[in-house]
């Protein structure tokens, strides 16, 4: 059975295309990709992102437990701050990538990607035997908006958000009227904010915001813009970028990862040795250099010897060219500024190894 | 007559059009170019190519994924669209007479070959 969120009616009758995804129907793109791309990057744009998972986590061991099940250090962890974590297993493979909100004391929200919240959940109950913590699943009950571009914020205030929000920052707030926790964070590589908000007020929210937003220039994005607009600024994307069989290293995450953190947790031997002694294969970023497109699943090779795979890929609509994300063999001859060739039916296309990410975002946000 | 009277459409959404003397022009009718999205690439043979009818003869890529278009008979490149793999995006403005894809002299037996193709009407009756 498909899926539908509350805002399922709203994106029909705006004529959205609608596909599956990882079990929900969701709008895929309202009017054009491109076009609602450079919408985020220049204005500001609206997406439903309620397929996403909400888990709460509390009592008296809900800090130790979630330090037990990720590198990130739970305990520094600040009220009302966030951390982006992920969520290793044994051998440091990763279950799924989060983000953690501190609510309280003994209160965290951790938001999960849909695809992975049955795997997330067992995987924390089968964690939490000796902890005196609480699991709840609660993604049935919220809606998750995202307003994300450089007029966000001036769109978020003139709604009524009154405090100022640093990134990374979660916090109770009225928007319209509506009683919301507002996170500044999002998945575009813009500033934004991530709006938590009951189902039975979602469809207002939705059309408010909307509303508020036509002076500047706001239009509801689809799934299909929100992977092109992460792909430009790197984010990884579970179950392309990440998997069971890579480690947070591996993946380009060690920024994320303190190396001092005294508490155990799963995975760690795995993912210190990585960081000690190195991995056998990294993340890059390629740029083609023809008008070819690299997709996932497609191989790299330099020199014709095989070095890799191709994880995500498809056109950025800001460079005008075509960009990758890739895992190749971890060898100090290839680095950014190498040359290699990306196989796209039975061809090879030449790529360079460039920076990530692809678009650095413009409009910094003090941290 | 507007070209959707006069082209013939297959189910994986090529369309073609006769232009007598056994020549006719290969596209992708609209429907496919809605569903597609954005186009951003397009990948044509080479003049004097062979191909039956069935056979992938191109690619075209949206934003999200690649897809292949087949013959929907059997023929030889004669001219292919330039201005449509300089700018695929004209697809999506028109892929009849902008954006259409190859011109081909039919190798088989043509009017046979055409029996599973629908006519525009009969095509977008099947896709509701």
């Amino acid at each position: 059975m498909t899926k539908e969120t509350f805002l399922h009616e709203k994106h029909v009758n705006l004529g959205a295309k609608m596909v599956d995804f990882a079990g929900w129907h969701m709008p895929v793109q309202y009017t054009s990709i491109i076009e609602e791309h450079k919408t985020v990057r220049e204005k500001v744009g609206l997406f439903d992102v309620s397929h996403m998972g909400e888990v709460f986590v509390s009592g008296k061991d809900a800090m130790e437990f979630l330090n037990k099940i990720v590198p990130q250090d739970i305990s520094k962890l600040n009220y009302e701050k966030a951390v982006y974590c992920q969520l290793p297993n044994k051998n440091g493979g990763l279950i799924d990538d989060l983000i953690i909100y501190k609510l309280g004391i003994l209160e965290y929200l951790v938001i999960c990607n849909a695809s992975r919240i049955d795997e997330d959940l067992n995987w924390m109950v089968r964690n939490s035997k000796s902890f005196d913590v609480k699991i709840d699943n609660r993604s049935h009950e919220f809606s998750l908006l995202a307003i994300q571009g450089p007029f966000a914020d001036k769109l978020m205030r003139k709604m009524g958000l009154n405090t100022q929000q640093d990134s990374f920052t979660i916090k109770p707030a009225k928007i319209a009227g509506v009683k919301v926790l507002a996170s500044r964070t999002g998945y575009t590589g813009e500033d934004g904010y991530e709006i938590l908000v009951e189902n039975k007020h979602s469809e207002y929210l939705w059309d408010k915001i909307l509303e508020d937003g036509q002076e500047f220039g706001i239009k509801p994005i689809g799934l299909g813009a929100r992977d092109t607009l992460r792909l430009e600024a790197a984010l990884h994307l579970y179950g392309n970028d990440l998997d069971e069989n890579t480690t947070p290293i591996e993946a380009g995450l060690s920024w994320s990862i303190p190396k001092d953190k005294v508490a155990d947790y799963n995975g760690k031997e795995v993912i210190m040795d990585q960081i000690k002694n190195g991995t056998a294969k990294k993340l890059v970023g390629l740029k083609m250099l023809d008008k070819s497109i690299a997709r996932h699943e497609y191989e790299v090779y330099k020199d014709g010897e095989k070095i890799g795979i191709i994880t995500s890929g498809g056109p950025s609509p800001i460079l005008g060219a075509n960009i990758a994300l890739a895992y190749v063999k971890n060898d100090k001859e290839i680095c950014t500024g190498s040359i290699v060739q990306v196989m796209i039916r039975e061809k090879l296309h030449d790529a360079e190894i460039v920076k990530r990410p692809f678009v650095e975002k413009r409009n910094k946000i003090k941290l | 007559m507007s070209i959707t009277e006069k082209i013939l459409c297959s189910k994986s959404h090529e369309f073609l059009l006769d232009n007598g003397d056994n020549t006719f022009t290969i596209g992708l009718t609209d429907y496919a170019v809605e569903q597609l999205g954005d186009i951003v690439f397009l990948e044509l043979p080479e003049v004097d190519t062979k191909y039956k009818k069935g056979e992938t003869f191109a690619t075209i890529e949206s934003v999200k994924a690649a897809s292949e278009i087949y013959m929907p008979i059997s023929g030889k490149i004669i001219e292919i669209n330039e201005e449509a793999v300089d700018s695929p995006e004209i697809l999506n403005e028109d892929s009849y007479e902008k954006g259409w894809l190859v011109k081909i002299e039919a190798t088989g037996d043509a009017a046979n070959e055409q029996n599973d193709l629908l006519e525009y009407e009969d095509y977008k009756e099947e896709l509701e």
